[in-house]
């Protein structure tokens, strides 16, 4: 009786040895999304995983993992089991701004993390209210001169993508205005439509609609080259403001110590999700910038995450932004 | 031992403190606005018109307080409830239940923790039958994992063995 | 008239075709039955199926989850009455009747009439919606901070009325409820407090996690300490269903509560949270016998679940009007539609109409189901009562750690259901009702951040919230309130009465 147990015992355990040694990956992954579900950073995990999943062969789950501006979800992907199992999206946010952000940060965005890819980056807009007394850029910054702290910015609080660019604005402008802090881009977008603001600096997904319909005026986007989805809003380039430049970009990570394969798989299936039509074609409604050629893979992350964290971690200092 | 008896027919209360359940809820109301005080007092507070982080809290602190003093207040006056007593066994064994379920979820997974926070917590009630509830322990875990996992697609471990790679 | 009419035909041709039909009765089901999982409020629930959408088109997937989230909010409701556990902020009214009535054997006559009165309201709703649809948004856009705040301030003082015992004891409990919304981190400036460093807490408390601390496991703990009479009470079912009697006493607070829930559904931030509250106080105040309130009153559960139900269809207003999710369940929403490639905003009604008329046709298609579903679904929860107690209470248990646990897969926030359980039953013992804490737990964040808000905008300007009509109109109401409220106290002197 004792030797058919100890045999038996020794076969289930031999046999999970045995599954360790399956073709990665044997069971869903999860993919941390550190973002309320239904926001910006969400829904292109949802659209980039799907079609993730059916490279893979294996279902990504999306697991949201909110809190703490999104360093909550990146920390729990750093402890994560570096076994390909767990993979966070991360954003400018979380590996660019939150070194300066959260001095007790828990993880370092360049070091603790196997970069995978950028999936889609959204561009910045700068937004006004309807009736705001200007139309370009030029004029826009010239009313922040002048009566700079009489006007209200909106954003979604400290740490928030919003609060984030708008501070870059602050500081290469050299300008100073009232900060007024909301619970979320819904609210401070609710504001702005009413007219209860200023303007803002906030992410395109959210304003597409509100632009096309008039609600709010778009005064300069900050890429290179105008968005297809607003053809005539002109860039920061164009007005006069080139250093303002800044895209809330979306990438993959997985913990660091992630076997070589592993991330040699995920890197081809998001390669691939990038170049699939009808994934473009979503992101691309979204308002969204999608990486080409040199911009994707993990060496385009790595180095873009250490110039995004020395990019941002001297202006919200010098602007005293500090979180916890 | 007492036979006097007051307007409400009970028993008029000896000693300085009428009404027991105000008198000590007031005083651990003051504890707690005390100690919410002192948790806010590293927060600048700010002016009226320019409030800071700790304007609410602190003000709020202090009217906990306050409240709490004038509970006191009133039950050295005024005749109110007594005490109740403290049942101790449901609340205790129940929050172990819970801890355990909170401790083991993430390491070990619903299989372990599910028969664990059922087991446990099932000993709260004076009318628990072990075998019974053992039996319904695994059951009803079954059940949640069928539910939780399978149907709703929660991305919940049901089973680790750490040192082995049994995960599922 | 005659557009609305041929708009809402139009609505009813795409909400009526098989596959929507179809799709609307699954989310309605699968809506309440994981709605009514003790922990699963509707945001989870709505989270947790959104992938089973992924596969439909848009205007299908948008009336199933549309579906779901009402399924979800009626899901609430049953837990609510059943088992004494809000799933979401404006479920924390019912549970005070309404569970009552449960304990009272009366469980089939509330679940029956928050049915009915969420038909009703949900139909009402639906109504205003398609023909005021527009209108109502420029209301909303007229609210500003110093108006929340006002409109919060009102708020509290409902809960002051809420209170079934002593006036200093509920609005001590409201104080504390505020107080534990300040921990987190500051909105403005990013500090923590009273966070002592805990990484789980520096996002704060979660409503879940107090609710469910406060009101189930409290109350399993209270339950488990009277075991006798729990018996005996769940000998008398009764009846099954509201009889005539029960219905014309519902009539009124029905009809009240879905004026109050649509009017406050319509205001972004979260101003439907306060709908169920208002009819409560309304219906409290307006009764002949104010003191049934607490104990069972049918109209405490009539009057709010149609204010619940109609500020959940007409929060839909802002988004479908003006793209912007008025609360957390419409950002899902948001994200959703934006997975399905449809961006809110205000030119949804005209660039989609189909999509537009044809998600307000299946709301009350959606309503329908419900009461469809639901009816004879209160026989089986009502079955479910007579499981004995020494084995439904671990049910309930493990429910509510799995539940909890779903949201942000964080042991911390199970270990917080068993303190503020602790919490809750301390605070019972000593005399003291949760639902003014839970209430100023929620209100207070809205009010203090409005408030600091307000004053940003006026730089300092106390006045500000005087000076803008409408927020001096709800402060002037509130006041009036609180002096109503506080009247028959000062007159009959402090004769408190201790309840439990």
């Amino acid at each position: 009786m004792k030797k058919l147990f100890v045999l038996t015992a020794a076969a289930l355990l031999a046999g999970a040895a045995g599954a360790q040694a399956q073709a990665w990956p044997s069971r869903p992954i999860t993919m941390i999304v550190p973002f309320a579900a239904g926001g910006p950073t969400d829904v292109v995990a949802r659209i980039v995983g799907e079609h993730m999943s059916r490279t893979l062969g294996q279902q990504i789950v999306v697991e949201n993992v909110t809190g703490a501006g999104g360093t909550t979800g990146i920390t729990r992907a750093k402890q994560a089991t570096p076994d390909g199992y767990t993979i966070a999206m991360g954003h400018m946010g979380t590996h660019g701004a939150a070194p300066a952000l959260y001095p007790n940060l828990r993880y370092d965005p360049a070091k603790d993390f196997e970069p995978i890819g950028v999936a889609a980056g959204t561009p910045i807009l700068i937004v006004t209210k309807k009736d705001f007394p200007a139309t370009s850029l030029k004029e826009f910054l010239d009313h922040l001169k002048t009566s700079g702290p009489k006007l209200n910015e909106a954003n979604a609080g400290v740490g928030s993508v919003s609060h984030t660019t708008c501070t870059l604005l602050q500081s290469l402008t050299g300008t100073k205005f009232t900060r007024v802090p909301y619970r979320g881009t819904g609210p401070a977008l609710n504001d702005l439509v009413a007219g209860q603001v200023d303007f803002g600096c906030d992410q395109i997904v959210n304003l597409v609609p509100q632009i096309q319909a008039g609600t709010i005026k778009a005064i300069a986007i900050a890429t290179k080259e105008r968005s297809p989805s607003l053809p005539n809003v002109p860039t920061t380039k164009e007005g006069g403001l080139p250093e303002y430049e800044v895209s809330a970009w979306n990438a993959v990570f997985a913990p660091k110590d992630t076997p070589k394969e592993v991330t040699a798989k995920l890197v081809d299936a998001l390669d691939k999700s990038l170049s699939d039509e009808n994934t473009r074609k979503r992101l691309l409604e979204l308002g969204g910038i999608i990486p080409e050629g040199a911009d994707r893979g993990p060496q385009a992350l790595q180095k873009l995450v250490e110039s995004e964290v020395a990019r941002w971690t001297p202006v919200l200092k010098a602007a005293g932004v500090v979180g916890q | 031992m007492q036979s006097d008896v007051d307007a409400a027919g009970k028993p008029a209360r000896q000693g300085v403190i009428r009404a027991p359940q105000s008198f000590f809820a007031g005083l651990a109301l003051i504890a707690l606005g005390l100690f919410a005080i002192w948790a806010i007092s590293n927060l600048p507070q700010g002016t009226l018109g320019a409030m800071g982080p700790a304007m609410l809290p602190r003000w709020l602190a202090i009217a906990v307080a306050l409240c709490g003093a004038a509970l006191v207040v009133v039950g050295l006056l005024k005749e109110g409830e007594p005490l109740e007593r403290w049942h101790l066994r449901g609340p205790v064994l129940v929050a172990i239940g819970i801890i355990c379920f909170a401790v083991t979820i993430r390491w070990f997974g619903l299989a372990v923790a599910g028969p664990l926070a059922l087991f446990i917590g099932g000993f709260g009630s004076d009318e628990t039958r072990p075998k019974e509830l053992l039996i319904f322990a695994i059951l009803m875990t079954a059940f949640c994992v069928v539910l939780f996992r399978y149907l709703l697609n929660q991305p919940m471990p049901i089973l680790i063995i750490p040192g082995t790679s049994i995960y599922i | 008239m005659s557009e609305i009419i041929s708009n809402l035909g139009l609505g009813f041709t795409v909400a009526l075709s098989l596959q929507n039909l179809a799709l609307c009765f699954a989310g309605c089901l699968v809506g309440t039955l994981v709605g009514v999982l003790p922990g699963v409020g509707p945001i989870a629930t709505i989270a947790i199926l959104l992938p089973i959408t992924f596969g439909l088109d848009p205007v299908g997937a948008l009336i199933m989850l549309a579906g779901i989230y009402y399924g979800a909010q009626y899901g609430g409701s049953t837990t609510a009455i059943l088992v004494n556990i809000p799933g979401e902020a404006t479920s924390v009214v019912t549970v005070l009747d309404g569970h009552q009535m449960a304990r009272q054997g009366r469980a089939g006559i509330a679940l029956g009439i928050a049915a009915i009165g969420s038909f009703f309201a949900g139909t009402v709703a639906t109504v205003l919606i398609a023909a005021l649809g527009v209108p109502l948004t420029k209301l909303a856009l007229v609210f500003g901070p110093a108006e929340y705040f006002s409109l919060m301030v009102m708020g509290l003082v409902f809960a002051v009325v809420l209170a079934r015992g002593s006036i200093l004891k509920a609005v001590t409990m409201i104080f504390i409820g505020i107080l534990l919304s300040t921990i987190g981190t500051d909105l403005e400036t990013g500090q923590e407090r009273m966070t002592f460093g805990f990484p789980p807490l520096a996002d704060g408390l979660d409503f879940a996690v107090l609710a469910m601390g406060m009101f189930g496991i409290a109350e399993i703990l209270r339950n488990l300490e009277h075991s006798e009479t729990r018996e005996v009470v769940k000998a008398r079912i009764g009846r099954l269903l509201p009889g005539l009697a029960e219905m014309k006493q519902s009539v009124l607070p029905i009809l009240r509560g879905t004026a109050i829930g649509s009017t406050l559904g319509i205001l972004p931030g979260n101003g439907a949270v306060l709908g169920p509250f208002a009819s409560y106080t309304v219906e409290k105040k307006v009764a002949k016998d104010g003191s049934r309130f607490g104990r069972g009153a049918i109209e405490g559960v009539a009057g709010p679940e149609a204010a619940n139900n109609a500020g959940a269809q007409t929060s839909f207003i802002p988004l479908l009007t003006l793209g912007i999710p008025p609360n957390a369940v419409m950002a899902l929403m948001v994200g959703a539609m934006t997975i399905h490639g449809i961006v809110p905003g205000p030119q949804v009604m005209t660039k989609n109409p189909n999509l537009f008329w044809g998600m307000i046709a299946s709301m009350w298609i959606g309503n329908l189901m419900l009461l469809i579903i639901n009816l004879p679904l209160v026989g089986l929860w009502v079955k479910l009562l007579q499981v004995p107690y020494r084995l439904m209470f671990p049910s309930i248990l493990i429910f509510c750690c799995i539940g909890i646990y779903s949201i942000n897969s964080l042991p911390s926030d199970v270990v917080f259901i068993a303190i503020f359980g602790v919490i809750g039953y301390t605070f019972i013992k000593f005399g003291f009702e949760p639902a003014p804490l839970l209430l100023g737990f929620v209100l207070g964040k809205l009010m203090e951040e409005n408030l600091r808000r307000a004053l940003i905008i006026s730089r300092g300007d106390l006045m500000t919230f005087l000076d803008r009509p409408i927020s001096a109109a709800l402060l002037a109401v509130a006041v009036l309130l609180l002096i109503i409220a506080l009247l028959p106290t000062i007159r009959k002197g402090r004769d408190e009465v201790f309840v439990e």
